[in-house]
């Protein structure tokens, strides 16, 4: 299976990574240093994708070290790693748009909420109403997650020892339940994997892949039906999901499309990479899994720790609004920016020993939800079927569960990070 | 213009001065007042704008609403009558001069 994280197309949600050949024809020049209005970004040209891809920690511990704010070539944006400039632009969508020029998310999946600005963007955030809020998730999704959980943790044990953590077990489980948060009652679990890897690569089409964009193309117009034939059935016979309450909504069917497109997108990688990352650096560290085992309230803590630690989103855009300067440094009026979660939720001057996996540290804000107006929509559905849900039972129903021994795990990616690859054995 | 005084569990008070129309959150966010964090912007889908609203002051503020009343079930700190969420609470004539505690955990 093609991961979401290959080095040359890469991401959905940040629209970021451009192949190195793509970068050189279509230079965004650095700005020369400017006078009084913050010093000009330092060029990073010694970052390329292929390293990002396969562990950007290390890059990113000497970026901060140098400045907040980097031109980096191979990206072909600048890089922004501090908790402190990561956060001045989240709370600020007037200087820091979503709305970017050129973006490949938009024609791969149309224009959603994620890439609209105030007020365009809280009419399509409010038509989501109360499906992925904490009310209707105890009263509704809680029990429904349980019954998936039930299905495919009884397909890994079925598949035996040396099964794959990500592909048998967390993949389809989350798989499911976005399909049902969604309301696709018309498609599989498989569909939604499907749309969903298709139309990431698309975002990420950087080197305008014919290939890529038909297999996006597919995927899109798969959804668009499949929206058309659910959203008067769902009229006539509602439920919690997202399409039943957009089916009596006076919202444009463009607008319901792109955002199901986002969401699929958006809502299916991060639970399932957040799952498998977690349980991993659990597994790694044994006496906080015995700590964990041995008071079922860590497993919320585990959780929060680990989208500190791995981002499952890295990476996301911004386009400046008008000249500025952002933590010291000079950004023109329309630079594109990648406001860079993975880094800034191990910045050393918010986070003691950052990069160390810790359930203990002292609690603080991490930036892995985003921040500000397009904060996750969907943080207490993953909260509740990975830490709530996922968690206890899996401990409980495997309780001897390990990394197999003769088959290493692989952690990869940059822009979305997880595993790729995570062969576990028990009994 | 109307104030509104932020007091920690160590009992230092800030008292800052702000628009009619700013919600706490936001007043608490941008003069840096320590333990309102308002990851959401004020979107009521974080819980991390928590703040005890001193009794004085509870006939004045608006009624809670239910996606106001679900997220404050998910505070970190503990629920009180006197929770509410500060992005839900914007200043105006009434509110002049309000006092609120700030909890002692938010995330
Ligand atoms: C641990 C899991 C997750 C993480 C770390 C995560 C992270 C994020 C981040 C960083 C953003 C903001 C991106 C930006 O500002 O450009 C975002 C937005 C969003 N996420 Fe999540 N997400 C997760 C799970 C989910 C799930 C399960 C769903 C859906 C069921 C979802 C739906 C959304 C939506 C709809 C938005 C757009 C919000 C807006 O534009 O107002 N997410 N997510
Ligand atoms: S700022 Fe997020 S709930 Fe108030």
């Amino acid at each position: 299976m093609s991961t979401p994280n290959a080095p040359t197309a890469i991401c959905p949600f940040s629209g970021a990574a451009v192949p190195a050949a793509e970068a050189a024809e279509a230079p965004q020049v650095a700005p020369a240093a400017t006078n009084g209005a913050g010093v000009a970004a330092p060029v990073a040209d010694w970052v390329t994708i292929p390293d990002l891809y396969t562990n950007p920690f290390p890059i990113y511990q000497r970026m901060r070290s140098e400045s907040p704010v980097h031109w980096v070539p191979a990206v072909n944006r600048y890089m922004v790693t501090s908790y402190a400039a990561c956060h001045e632009i989240e709370q600020d969508e007037a200087r820091f748009s979503a709305d970017e020029k050129n973006s490949l998310m938009k024609r791969s999946m149309g224009h959603s909420m994620l890439r609209k600005d105030n007020p365009e963007h809280q009419v399509d955030r409010d038509s989501y109403g109360a499906t992925l809020r904490p009310g209707t998730i105890k009263k509704h999704w809680n029990e429904i997650f349980a019954a998936n959980h039930e299905k495919y943790l009884g397909e890994l044990l079925a598949k035996g020892p040396g099964a794959d953590f990500v592909w048998d077990y967390a993949a389809p489980y989350t798989a499911e339940n976005l399909r049902l948060i969604c309301g696709f009652h018309n498609s599989t679990q498989e569909d939604l994997q499907r749309w969903s890897q298709t139309l990431i690569d698309g975002t990420g089409n950087y080197a305008d892949d014919p290939e890529i964009w038909a297999k996006a193309a597919v995927s899109s117009a798969e959804v668009d039906a499949a929206i058309d034939e659910m959203l008067p059935v769902l009229a006539k016979k509602p439920d919690h999901s997202l399409l039943s309450g957009l089916a009596s909504m006076p919202i444009p069917l463009e607008a319901i499309r792109a955002n199901l497109k986002m969401t699929i997108g958006g809502g299916l990688n991060e639970p399932r990479d957040v799952l498998a990352t977690t349980v991993w650096a659990l597994l790694k560290n044994p006496e906080q899994l015995e700590a964990v085992r041995n008071d079922p309230k860590l497993h919320a803590v585990a959780f929060e720790e680990s989208v500190r630690w791995v981002a499952p989103i890295g990476m996301y855009p911004r386009e400046t609004t008008q000249d500025g300067v952002l933590e010291g440094v000079h950004l023109a009026a329309g630079s594109r920016l990648g406001v860079v979660l993975g880094a800034a939720n191990r910045d050393p001057k918010v986070f003691e020993d950052p990069e160390a996996f810790n359930i203990f540290r002292p609690k603080k804000p991490h930036l892995g939800f985003g921040g500000g107006v397009h904060f996750c929509a969907g943080t207490w559905i993953a909260r509740a079927q990975v830490a709530q849900i996922a968690m206890p039972a899996l401990f409980d129903r495997i309780p001897d569960l390990r990394l197999d021994p003769s088959a290493a795990s692989v952690d990869a990616g940059w822009v979305f990070r997880g595993m790729t690859k995570m062969p576990v054995t028990w009994g | 213009m109307p104030t509104i005084t932020f007091t920690q569990s160590t009992g230092e008070a800030a008292e800052i001065t702000v628009e009619e129309g700013t919600s706490l959150m936001r007043a608490a966010v941008t003069n840096g007042i320590e333990g309102i964090v308002g990851e959401c912007g004020g979107q009521a889908m974080c819980a991390t704008c928590h703040i005890y609203v001193r009794p004085e002051f509870a006939g004045q503020l608006p009624e809670v609403s239910d996606d106001e009343d679900e997220m404050l079930d998910c505070t970190t700190a503990e629920r009180t009558h006197a929770s509410r969420l500060g992005c839900q609470i914007k200043m105006s004539g009434p509110l002049a001069n309000i006092v609120v505690d700030v909890p002692s955990d938010q995330v």
